[in-house]
Order: structure tokens, then C-alpha cells, then sequence
């Protein structure tokens, strides 16, 4: 399947484009019901038909338009911002004749800026010449060389020599056009009219920006709709499914047998399989009384510890977690020795169904709430690891490393909390989405006004700066064992020597945490021209983005002498957030359905898929926050609706009808992630050890992981355990589409790749898995018949057909002929059984 | 669901029913025949990370006037017909000369390392985009169905090798990762040895009849015919890689052309073998039908020790270079192979005699070489001032490299696009790309 990257109904587009374009070219007919996955568009000298810009135009009008209500908004602001600031009196006087303010402005200032600015301007980190060209003042007072012109005499102006290449060469690189030139003489000649005047550095409050995009509306409490068949739903989310499936005249498959659902729900809410007694056990439960025994389970699942471990992986996903900061674009991979604490909040705060508005809150401000306790000050700190985890390019040469950090802060709350690319502004206006350039700054002054905890970073200054790191109180003091001895070290580039370590700031075994804290002086961020943090402009006071509609966000400002971090979780969580709690119901949603209700869970924007059913995220958004933003609420009445409940198998009517399932007329089958997959071939070996790890492989190391070797070891423990080093993965997960963390990972792609075969033919872990099953089957039972039903119940929970069982018993005897011994030939027969569909896919 | 991204079982069948050109437009391996005429049908990319040092390599900087000013601090003399000079450093290399397309005009955006190495592969510099060989497989296909169609050596982070938003059935297969040593890279768990060969047979052949059976009451999911057909594909590689990986079968004369296990371990913080086998790899990568093998070499980044580091890189690379120029040739594959050796970007030029050693980043003048593939040998484009500063003429962006590979291959360069997120992709990005016709035969 395409790759989720490329949602399915984003592509879906393309491939309607494809066929009613007809400007794209393919290999072959297509087949009937398929699409060719090779896509050519025409260039200017097009074979095809149908010109670029009208197929172009055509299936984006709508945006377009929006773009240029944007555009005109923004227009009409800047307007507004000029007369403001200029005054219309001064405006009137200062300006010259209309002609020659139109000369100016097409022909010399888009030159000017260009050519110029770079080097003769406030943008400019070393000014030219001492000479600046973005102000009237700066060309009549000129620079080190004089003034740069005389009005009226081209020929004597110091700016025209230099355009000429006539003793100066301006610009450097090679003389501009003639025709320019000439137009330079004749502003010159003209009497050089520039009605530039230096603007007031700082901008005032922005004016909202008015967007019709349909996430930022309010969120509506939607009545329920009239469904035809109103004995089916269940639940009322079950009324906004059904009305979209009648409307298609469609109908609902049929629910799911007790089995499928015991195993859908186990690994949609723990993680990992049941056993085959709690599965005998439900479906006689579910046989005398379906909703009381679905219900039951649903609660046991949910007050398992196991919950936790499954829900926060999740999240973790979202946040970008990984224990190392991942290759800086030079190999250097620092660890992050301390990260896994944030990984336990997580997953404690799943576990104890911390309201999501507070858990936002403590991951964004953490540090600056009050406390109670030493332990709670702990967890407040330990979330704010949240803001820490940036995999972070390295620091030598780059003069916008500390923007760079907070381009990631921004982008993890922008598309992890909100659903929004925020990033995008950092640089521009946003193309799509209402998000201006002057808004991604009011969000980064609170982070420049941050400081951000990562620690030593390997003492490798080249790839990035030591930071602090947050001490805690409560934590336990756990020494390195004591023959410890590091032996991985950072050697001097010339003498090939290691490099001394300083003294550790802290003694041995100090609990630390990454994290934020303010910085003692917060302050408003000045704009990076084109996202370069040499080149600033305007000044821009910390606040929130101007089109996200927000009851007081006035009375929201950010006090001086604060960062604004509290006040942006307060704005996130605010109850009126339009987008906080849809993005966050979609992401639950998208993990017991497979799909969110909308298809980019990162992108709410322009862009982004619309949801298929939006009033139904309407009504659990309200729910959700009703409910006192309660994760463990939502996910038991979705799992207790009808439509979490149906089949996966489905009529050859609704499949035709309703190809893609955006109707959800049945349950889309997942395959297993690959924690869960590695979790349950540890199921059913035995060896799952239940219990959290402590700690992490790398607590104690401060290294670069690139010159480390293989770093991991085997474990029994739940995979989330595992270390997860980013550029460096564990081998257990890495085939199976294990991102790399370092940016929001909203939905895991699914590729089927030759690796992934070759993970469950060779890998070691695979082998060890179906050894450490066989010994425990042949240690259990004497019968060969047996030993097979037995590995069924363990891998499948149910028994195997007849022919199955033949099947099986064939491939052990077969297998003993050419192997020394019995447990080899079982051990073929249960690696068999892990690496088959039935195993890896939940219906 | 889109199943059209790799192909299964039901494709195959379909292709019995409709003959194969149908099926050609679905299968992303599947070779296919461009609608350009090709001049190459495979690349091998030198990738030499960090900015390799081009006026001490193949751009001769000589002194112009009285004060000294930047230049090449290294020797250079003419070579074969062409007379192209090259450094001292690079002998091995210089006797190819004839074969070689010099583009002396190279110019990038950035002298950030990360950005502009993301950019000579993506075409894009921030965000995460598909690499050079995901688009040609994605155009082309390959020609080996028992191995990948995109293989990278000694690489780094994946962004370098990612599909993105392309079928993930062109993502790279890395081989050796971050420095690891090339003696032990390998193709993740393409071999073990706890079952021999006709036991894994009869064991997958179970698994197949249990998934057959799994897809009899869900035969709509053609997810689980992919997985069915993966199973099998996996399964062959493991017959065809090991042994391509495995160097142990080339004669003494070929490993010590390609300077691998000789008696000197390192140079510098180079290993002295790891080039030499990604070069062996790649030829027999080529061999054998893959269609873009990346090798890596770095890093070039010689801020201090100029001179030392300069000379150990081109010691470890310039023979192996050679050498696999020389195998190419011999074997009549160089004329279908194209050959880029690059990095992404240069340095500026030594001062003789001011005393200092050390060199920055120059991302406005720097050397890319071309070979075999349908370009012009012998031959120099483009060049850069006095001083080496920047290119002056002849110039070509990274985008610009992308449209020419593109084209050799027979690829229309900037109408190959694929539609994500709102709107069309292409490697050459919305400012497309120039195809270089000068530097074709």
C-alpha cells in the first residue's frame, strides 16, 4: 500500500487527477480498478492535452480563492500597519509624485531588495561598506565610500559607478542587467524620489486573521441525526456513523464474532494478545450476555498497567521521543541518558487517565506550576522533557542552531497539539494555512525566552552546546554499577587522542531530567528574515496564532518577566480551542480504527484530508472535554459503540461502494505495529516479562551513539522498554516501519517491504522467539498432536483445523530429517506460526 | 486502501490474464522502458560527504598576478588526449580523464552541511522529501527482482535514502550504516544459518499455505497478497545478496586493485579497505541489474590539516575509483552506467605561503565529475574566478545535475512528479530543473 506519508485521501486526489486530467502520463493501460503508480505531468511543451495551469487552477480553485481572500486580508493589513504607523498626515507631505513613487516601487526597490539588501540593510549581519540602502537616509548619507548618490547626476553617483562595474563592482557576484541599470540612471536623473521611511521597529497587536478553514470554527455540540434503522446504534457516536451510511444507502456489516473482538480489544487497548482462557472465557460470557461481558473486559483492559504501556507509545510517537538526538547532519549522535523519565510520566500519566488538558499543561509549563510534593515537582519537571527531545542539527558552522530548536518546539506543539504547520511560517507567510510569519515569532519568543535542558550532549561542543538539566528531589539516587567503566570516547580531530571529560557538574548518580525552565530575562523575538537568524526584523510580542478563534485571548498576554509557556497551555487548553481537542479525539480515534476521522492527523489545514465525518468529531470533541478531558472515557465508549464493534469482513456490495471505508460500513483489519508484533511473539514464547524496565540501557552513558557500535541488548521487557536510540534503532522493531522520532509521527506507516520477511526469517531475536517456543511446548507436552494444539492456542488461541494439524506435524517431520534436533524441527514449525498473517493481523 | 504501490500475488496473476505491458504500470519494481531515449540505465554515485577541497583536486587554480591570492596549493599536470589538468593527489583517477565530464561550474544555496547534503539527494534542503534513487526507481523500476532497486553504502540518517512520500517499495536499502565498518555491512538478517536453505523452503512454503488460506474469506485485502508475495521476494534475496556481498571469491589482483585488506589499516581516520569495498560492492551491485548504488565517502570536511586530510582522503579513494572505472569499462557496462562523484559542496582555496592550512565551506564554485552513462569525456564545463570563489560560468545548480541525471536515464525531468499534500512533487522542485546538454555525448 502507498506509504501513509501520502495519505490515502490525499492521493486519492492525485489519482483523480490522473484520470480526469488526462495530462498524466502512465506506462501501460491501466488495469481495470487499479491505478498506475508512475505519474508524469505535462512540462510547458506538453504532449498532453489539457493545459498545466486550467487542470491546475480547476482543482484548486477553492483554495485559490481562499489564498486570495489571505492574501487580500494581508494586504489590506499591511495597509492599515503603514497608516498607522506612517499617519496619513505625514504620509500625504513625505510623498512624492505618483509616477515616480510607481518608478520607485517597480523598478528600483524590487531591485534593491534583491541585490541589496542582503549586505545594505538592518537585515544585514555585517552592513557593507558601512552603507545602507533600505532607508532614503542611508543613500543620501551613504557609507564609508561617501554618499551613495547626487540627485540628478547619474554620472557622479557612486551608485550608478558601481552598477556600471565602472571602479566599484556592485553587486559582487555579476553586473545586473543594462536595462536595470538604465532604469537606475533614470531615477537618478529623475531626482532619485524614495518615499521609504524607516518603520517603528516594533509591530503593533496583530488584527485576527479572519479564515474560513473548517477546523477553526467552533466546535459544535451537533444533535443527534434521524437514522433509519434505530434499533443499531448503540452508543450515540453510533447515530453519526449510521446517518452517513444510510445517506450512501448503504448498510452496516455485520458485528463481530466474540473471538475477533476479544483479540481486537486486547491489542487496541494493552497491546498484546489474550490468552486462549480468557478468550474461552469471554465468549461464553458474551453468549449469555454480549454488552455486560464487552463491557466488563473493556474495564478490566482499561485498569490494566499494560494500558498505560500501549497508550503511551502513542503519544510518544507524537512527541518525537527517542533517547538519542538522533545524526546531526555530521554523524555525531549524542544520547540522551536521561529521556526515559519523560517515557515513564508518559506512562504513568496514561495509566492514572491524567486529564489531557493537564497533561499538556505539565508538558508545556510543567516547570512553572506549582507543586505539593517533591514527587510532583518531579513529574512537572520530568514533562516538560516534552520541549527537550529535538533532534537538534549541529551546532558547528550553524548560525540558526538555537532557532532551530525552537523551530521544533514549535512544530511539536503546532502539528502534535494542534494540527497546524506552524513551521511552515518560520520563514513565510504560510502558503496554505492562515498562519502569518509575525505569529510563528509572538510563539517563538516564548521559546527563545526558554531555555531548553538537553545536558552535555557528549561533551561535543561541535554538535551542540552543554546544557543544563533539571535536578530532582524525590527520584532515587542509582549509582553506575560499580565496575563501570565508559568506553566510548569522543578522540581530539588532530591528535586522535581522547578528549579529557570535565568534571560532571553533579555527583554520581544525581536523578536528572531534561526539560525547559525560563530564562532569567524573557523577551520578545525579533522576526528572521527568510528564517535567518542573522538577518532580523521587526520585534514581535510574544502571543498566539491570530486566527485560532479564543474567547479572552487578550486578557491571555503574556506578563513580562514570564516566558509565556504557561499562558500557551492555558490558550491550547482553553475549553473554545477549536482545534486542541479535535486533534486529540482524532488521534485516539485513528488508533482503535486504524484511520483518523481525519486522514492527516498531523494537518488540520488547507491541506489536510477534511474529516469524513464531522460532525461526529464535533460530538466527541464536546464529550471529551465534558468529560473532564478524560483519554480512558473516550476510549471506552468508542470501543463500547456498535461501530468499533463490527466485522472487518464485509459484503462485495459495501467493499464496491465504499472502497476506502470512509462510510465505516465495517472494521478496517491492522496489521500489528512492531512492538506489538515483538510483544506478542514474547507472549507466546513465554519469555514477556511484564513488569516496567528501570531506567534505560544508556542511563549512565553521555556518548555519541555513532561511535558506539551495536548498543542494544536482548530484553524480555515490553518493547516500549526498549532503547530507542533515533539513527540507531533497536533491531527487534526496526524493520516493521519504526519512524525515526525525530519529527511528530501522527500514524506509523505499514509498508510491506522484503525486509520485513527477512526480520521474520533471519533476525535473531525471530530464531530465539520460535526456540524459546518450541522448548516451552516440548517441556509442556509429550504428544506431538498436542504439541501442536497447543502452539495453536498460544499463537492463535483457537484450534487448528484438522488438515492444519496434518500440515503441521508433516512440516516438523520433515524438518527433523534434515536437522539434528527435535527442538530445531519444532523450532522451524513455531517460527512458522509467528511469521504468518493470522499472527501479525488483527481483524 | 491503494494496493498499486508493490505488487502481489494478484497482480501476477492479472499479468498472466493480461499480458505483461498491463502490468508493467503497476508493479513498482518492474523494469520499465522510459519514455525518453535512455543514455544510461543505472547510476553509481560517488557521494563524497563533508565538501571535497575541488581546487586541490580538479578545478587548477594557478597564481595570476604578483599578491598572492587563493588558489591550489597542490600540483597539478595535464592528462590523456584531453589534457585536463589534475592534482598530484589523484593519479589513479587522472588516467581516466578521457572518460570524465568535469563540471567545474557546481554551485549550491547553502554551506550548511546537513541542508545542502540533503539537497544534492532530495532536491529540497529543510524538509524531507525523496531521494535522488527513489525517484529514478520510481520512474524506471529495476532490472534485478531478486534484489533492491535502490541500494546505499556506508550511509547515514535515512532521509538520505527515504522514499517520503514515494511507495515505500523505492526506499534504499541501506548497507553499513553511520561508519560502521564495511568488512561486516550487510542487508539486515539477510542470512542466518539455524535452518539449511531447503528446510526455510519447506517451512515457508507452511506459511504460505496458512496465509493462502487467511486470505480465502478476506480476499479483498490485497495487503495480506503483498505480504505473501514480500515473503517470496525476501526469500530469493537471501539466495542472490550473500553472495554478492561476499568479496572472499574476487581474486587478489581485483581486492588489491581496489585497495581492500592490504596490510595498512588506516589512513588518517579513514579505513583503508571501506572505500575499496563499496566500490567492489558497487560494480557488482551494477552486475547484477541494481539501479542506483550510492557509495559514501567522508568526510571531506578538512577544516585544520588541510593539506594532511586532503591527501588522505584522495589515498584512500583514488584508486578504488579506478579501478572500478577500469572493471566497467572492461566489462562494457561503463557506456550504460552513469558515474557522479560529488559532494555537496566545495572549499575555498589555501593562500600559499600566508602559513595557514585551514579551509571553510564554498557552496559558490565546486567540482561535480561525471563518466560512462552517455556524457561527454574529456571534457570541462563551466568554471569558477581567479580564485575559485564562485562560478562564473557554465554554472550548474544541484537541481540543475538532477534534471541531467533524469534525462540520461531517459526521464523527462520535470514531468516526473508524483501528487502529495495539495500538489504536485518533483525532484527538481518548483523551479524545475535545466538539462545540461553540453555534458551529454
Amino acid at each position: 500500500m502507498i506509504r501513509t506519508a501520502a495519505p490515502d485521501a490525499t492521493v486519492q486526489i492525485g489519482f483523480c487527477r490522473l484520470e480526469r486530467g488526462r495530462r498524466s502520463y502512465s506506462w501501460g493501460a491501466d488495469l481495470a480498478g487499479s491505478r498506475s503508480p508512475v505519474c508524469y505531468t505535462a512540462g510547458p511543451a506538453s504532449r498532453f492535452p489539457e493545459p498545466r495551469k486550467q487542470s491546475i487552477v480547476n482543482r484548486l480553485a477553492p483554495a485559490f480563492c481562499y489564498c486570495s481572500t489571505l492574501m487580500l486580508a494581508v494586504v489590506y493589513l499591511l495597509v492599515v500597519v503603514y497608516l498607522l504607523v506612517v499617519g496619513p498626515a505625514e504620509a500625504q507631505a513625505e510623498s512624492p509624485a505618483g509616477a515616480e513613487v510607481a518608478h520607485f516601487e517597480n523598478k528600483i526597490r524590487p531591485i534593491l531588495v534583491k541585490h541589496c539588501y542582503p549586505c545594505h540593510s538592518a537585515e544585514a549581519s555585517e552592513l557593507g561598506g558601512k552603507l545602507r540602502l533600505d532607508t532614503r537616509q542611508g543613500i543620501l548619507e551613504g557609507g564609508e565610500s561617501g554618499p551613495a548618490l547626487v540627485a540628478k547626476r547619474p554620472d557622479e553617483s557612486l551608485l550608478i559607478q558601481a552598477l556600471r562595474y565602472d571602479g566599484l563592482e556592485m553587486p559582487p557576484e555579476q553586473p545586473l542587467p543594462a536595462s536595470v541599470i538604465r532604469d537606475f540612471v533614470t531615477w537618478v536623473q529623475r531626482g532619485a524620489s524614495d518615499p521609504r521611511v524607516t518603520p517603528e521597529a516594533k509591530l503593533p497587536p496583530a488584527d485576527a486573521v479572519e479564515t474560513t478553514l473548517w477546523s477553526l470554527q467552533e466546535i459544535r455540540n451537533p444533535p443527534l441525526p434521524p437514522v433509519q434503522n434505530t434499533g443499531w446504534p448503540r452508543d450515540p457516536l453510533d447515530y453519526f456513523v449510521l446517518q452517513r451510511i444510510e445517506a450512501a444507502e448503504l448498510a452496516p456489516t455485520h458485528d463481530a464474532d466474540a473471538r475477533t473482538l476479544a483479540r481486537r480489544l486486547h491489542f487496541d487497548l494493552i497491546g498484546l494478545p489474550p490468552t486462549r482462557d480468557v478468550v474461552e472465557r469471554f465468549v461464553k460470557a458474551y453468549r449469555q450476555k454480549p454488552a455486560g461481558a464487552v463491557a466488563r473486559l473493556v474495564d478490566r483492559l482499561l485498569a490494566s498497567p499494560q494500558f498505560g504501556v500501549r497508550w503511551a507509545r502513542h503519544w510518544l510517537d507524537v512527541a518525537r521521543y527517542g533517547e538519542s538526538n538522533g545524526n546531526d547532519g555530521l554523524g555525531r549522535n549524542a544520547s540522551f541518558p536521561h529521556a526515559w523519565r519523560y517515557r515513564d510520566y508518559v506512562i504513568d500519566a496514561m495509566n492514572a487517565d491524567l486529564p489531557f488538558d493537564q497533561f499538556l499543561r505539565e508538558q508545556i509549563a510543567g516547570d512553572l506550576l506549582p507543586s505539593d510534593s517533591p514527587e510532583q515537582r518531579d513529574r512537572q519537571l520530568v514533562a516538560t522533557g516534552f520541549l527537550a527531545l529535538t533532534a537538534k542539527p549541529a551546532k558547528a558552522m550553524n548560525t540558526n542552531f538555537d532557532m532551530d530548536v525552537v523551530a521544533d518546539q514549535i512544530d511539536v506543539i503546532g502539528r502534535g497539539v494542534m494540527g497546524l504547520s506552524v513551521a511552515c511560517a518560520r520563514c513565510h507567510d504560510h502558503k496554505f494555512d492562515p498562519i502569518p510569519t509575525r505569529d510563528y515569532y509572538a510563539l517563538a519568543g516564548m521559546f527563545t525566552s526558554t531555555e531548553t535542558l538537553w545536558g552535555v550532549a557528549a561533551h561535543e561542543k561541535l554538535t551542540a552546546p552543554v546544557a543544563d538539566l533539571h535536578v530532582l528531589q524525590a527520584a532515587p539516587k542509582v549509582l553506575p554499577p560499580e565496575d563501570f567503566v565508559e568506553t566510548v570516547l569522543v578522540l581530539e580531530s588532530n591528535t586522535g587522542k581522547p578528549k579529557p571529560l570535565p568534571k560532571p557538574k553533579w555527583p554520581p548518580g544525581t536523578p536528572l531530567a531534561m526539560g525547559t525552565r525560563d530564562r532569567p530575562k524573557p523577551a520578545d523575538c525579533k522576526i528572521n528574515i527568510k528564517g535567518d537568524a542573522k538577518k532580523l526584523g521587526a520585534v514581535v510580542p510574544r502571543g498566539f496564532l491570530s486566527a485560532v478563534p479564543v474567547a479572552d485571548s487578550a486578557a491571555r498576554q503574556v506578563a513580562p518577566g514570564q516566558s509565556g509557556r504557561l499562558q500557551l497551555a492555558d490558550w491550547l487548553t482553553a475549553t473554545d480551542h477549536p482545534l486542541t481537542a479535535r486533534v486529540a479525539v482524532n488521534r485516539v480515534w485513528l488508533h482503535l480504527f486504524g484511520q483518523g476521522i481525519v486522514r492527516t492527523p498531523n494537518d488540520f489545514g488547507v491541506y489536510g484530508a477534511r474529516p469524513t465525518h464531522p460532525d461526529l468529531l464535533d460530538h466527541l470533541a464536546t464529550r471529551f472535554v465534558a468529560d473532564g478531558w478524560s483519554i480512558k472515557e473516550l476510549i471506552r465508549a468508542i470501543v463500547l459503540s456498535r461501530t468499533y464493534q463490527l466485522s472487518s469482513v464485509a459484503d462485495a456490495q459495501s467493499l464496491e461502494a465504499d472502497a476506502t471505508n470512509d462510510r465505516l460500513t465495517r472494521h478496517d483489519r491492522r496489521r500489528l505495529d512492531a512492538e506489538s508484533l515483538r510483544d506478542s511473539m514474547l507472549h507466546a514464547s513465554g519469555q514477556l516479562k511484564l513488569q516496567p524496565a528501570d531506567g534505560s540501557l544508556i542511563r549512565h552513558r553521555d556518548i555519541l551513539v555513532n561511535l558506539a557500535g551495536n548498543l542494544h541488548e536482548p530484553s524480555r521487557h515490553r518493547s516500549i522498554y526498549l532503547c530507542y536510540l533515533r539513527s540507531a534503532p533497536p533491531p527487534e522493531l526496526a524493520a516493521f516501519n519504526l519512524p525515526d522520532f525525530t519529527s511528530v509521527v501522527g500514524q506509523r506507516d505499514s509498508s510491506t517491504v522484503p525486509a520485513q520477511a527477512l526480520h521474520l526469517y533471519n533476525s535473531p531475536f525471530t530464531v530465539s522467539q520460535a526456540a524459546a517456543l518450541a522448548r516451552r511446548v516440548l517441556r509442556q507436552e509429550q504428544d506431538d498432536a498436542d504439541r501442536v494444539r497447543r502452539l495453536f492456542d498460544w499463537a492463535f488461541c483457537r484450534d487448528p483445523e484438522p488438515h492444519e494439524l496434518r500440515q503441521a506435524l508433516d512440516l516438523v517431520a520433515a524438518t527433523q530429517s534434515s536437522l539434528t534436533s527435535d527442538e530445531q524441527a519444532w523450532a522451524s514449525l513455531c517460527q512458522a506460526l509467528l511469521a504468518t498473517n493470522e499472527f501479525r493481523y488483527i481483524d | 486502501m491503494l494496493q498499486s504501490a508493490s505488487c502481489g500475488f494478484g497482480y501476477l496473476a492479472l499479468q498472466a490474464l493480461c499480458g505483461s505491458q498491463a502490468v508493467a504500470s503497476t508493479a513498482g519494481l518492474t523494469p520499465r522502458t522510459p519514455p525518453l531515449a535512455a543514455r544510461a540505465k543505472r547510476v553509481i554515485f560517488l557521494c563524497m560527504s563533508g565538501g571535497p577541497a575541488q581546487l586541490d583536486t580538479f578545478d587548477y587554480k594557478p597564481q595570476t598576478g604578483k599578491k598572492k591570492h587563493p588558489g591550489s596549493v597542490f600540483k597539478f599536470a595535464r592528462h590523456g588526449q584531453s589534457g585536463i589538468p589534475v592534482s598530484e593527489l589523484l593519479p589513479a583517477t587522472a588516467r581516466h580523464v578521457d572518460d570524465l565530464c568535469v563540471i567545474n561550474g557546481m554551485h549550491a544555496d547553502t554551506g550548511i552541511h546537513a541542508q545542502s547534503f540533503l539537497q544534492l539527494h532530495t532536491g529540497e534542503r529543510l524538509r524531507a522529501r525523496p531521494s535522488l534513487g527513489s525517484w529514478i526507481t520510481y520512474g524506471l523500476g529495476t532490472e534485478n527482482q531478486n534484489l533492491p532497486g535502490f541500494i546505499s553504502l556506508n550511509t547515514s540518517k535515512s532521509s538520505i535514502y527515504s522514499s517520503a512520500f514515494l511507495p515505500s517499495i523505492h526506499n534504499g536499502t541501506p548497507i553499513g550504516v553511520n561508519g560502521e565498518d564495511m568488512s561486516r555491512a550487510t542487508i539486515n538478517n539477510v542470512s542466518s544459518e539455524h535452518l539449511p536453505l531447503a528446510a526455510q523452503r519447506r517451512q515457508l512454503d507452511f506459511v504460505q499455505i496458512m496465509n493462502r488460506e487467511h486470505l480465502r474469506t478476506r480476499a479483498e485485502d490485497a495487503r495480506l497478497e503483498n505480504v505473501i508475495e514480500a515473503m517470496e521476494l525476501g526469500f530469493r534475496m537471501q539466495a542472490e545478496a550473500p553472495g554478492l556481498l561476499d568479496l572472499s571469491r574476487e581474486t587478489q589482483a581485483t581486492l588489491d586493485r581496489y585497495q581492500v585488506g592490504g596490510q595498512k589499516e588506516s589512513v588518517g581516520t579513514c579505513r583503508m579497505s571501506d572505500f575499496g569495498r563499496q566500490c567492489l560492492l558497487a560494480r557488482r551491485f551494477s552486475e547484477a541489474g541494481v539501479r542506483f548504488i550510492e557509495v559514501n565517502h567522508g568526510s571531506w570536511d578538512q577544516h585544520k590539516n588541510h593539506r594532511r586530510d586532503l591527501r588522505a582522503n584522495c589515498q584512500v579513494t583514488d584508486r578504488p575509483i579506478a579501478a572500478l572505472l577500469e572493471d566497467l569499462k572492461q566489462r562494457g557496462l561503463l557506456e550504460e552506467t552513469l558515474v557522479i562523484w560529488g559532494g555537496e559542496f566545495g572549499r575555498p582555496g589555501l593562500t600559499p605561503e600566508d602559513g595557514k592550512d585551514e579551509t571553510g565551506h564554498n557552496a559558490n564554485g565546486f567540482t561535480f565529475w561525471l563518466a560512462g552513462g552517455g556524457v561527454r569525456g574529456g571534457y570541462v564545463h563551466g568554471k569558477t574566478s581567479n580564485t575559485g570563489a564562485r562560478a562564473v560560468e557554465g554554472k550548474v545548480h544541484f537541481r540543475d545535475l538532477h534534471a541531467t541525471i533524469l534525462h540520461l536515464l531517459g526521464l523527462p525531468a520535470n514531468e516526473l512528479t508524483y501528487w502529495h499534500a495539495g500538489r504536485e512533487h518533483r525532484l527538481t522542485g518548483p523551479e524545475g530543473g535545466q538539462v545540461v546538454r553540453e555534458l551529454m555525448s
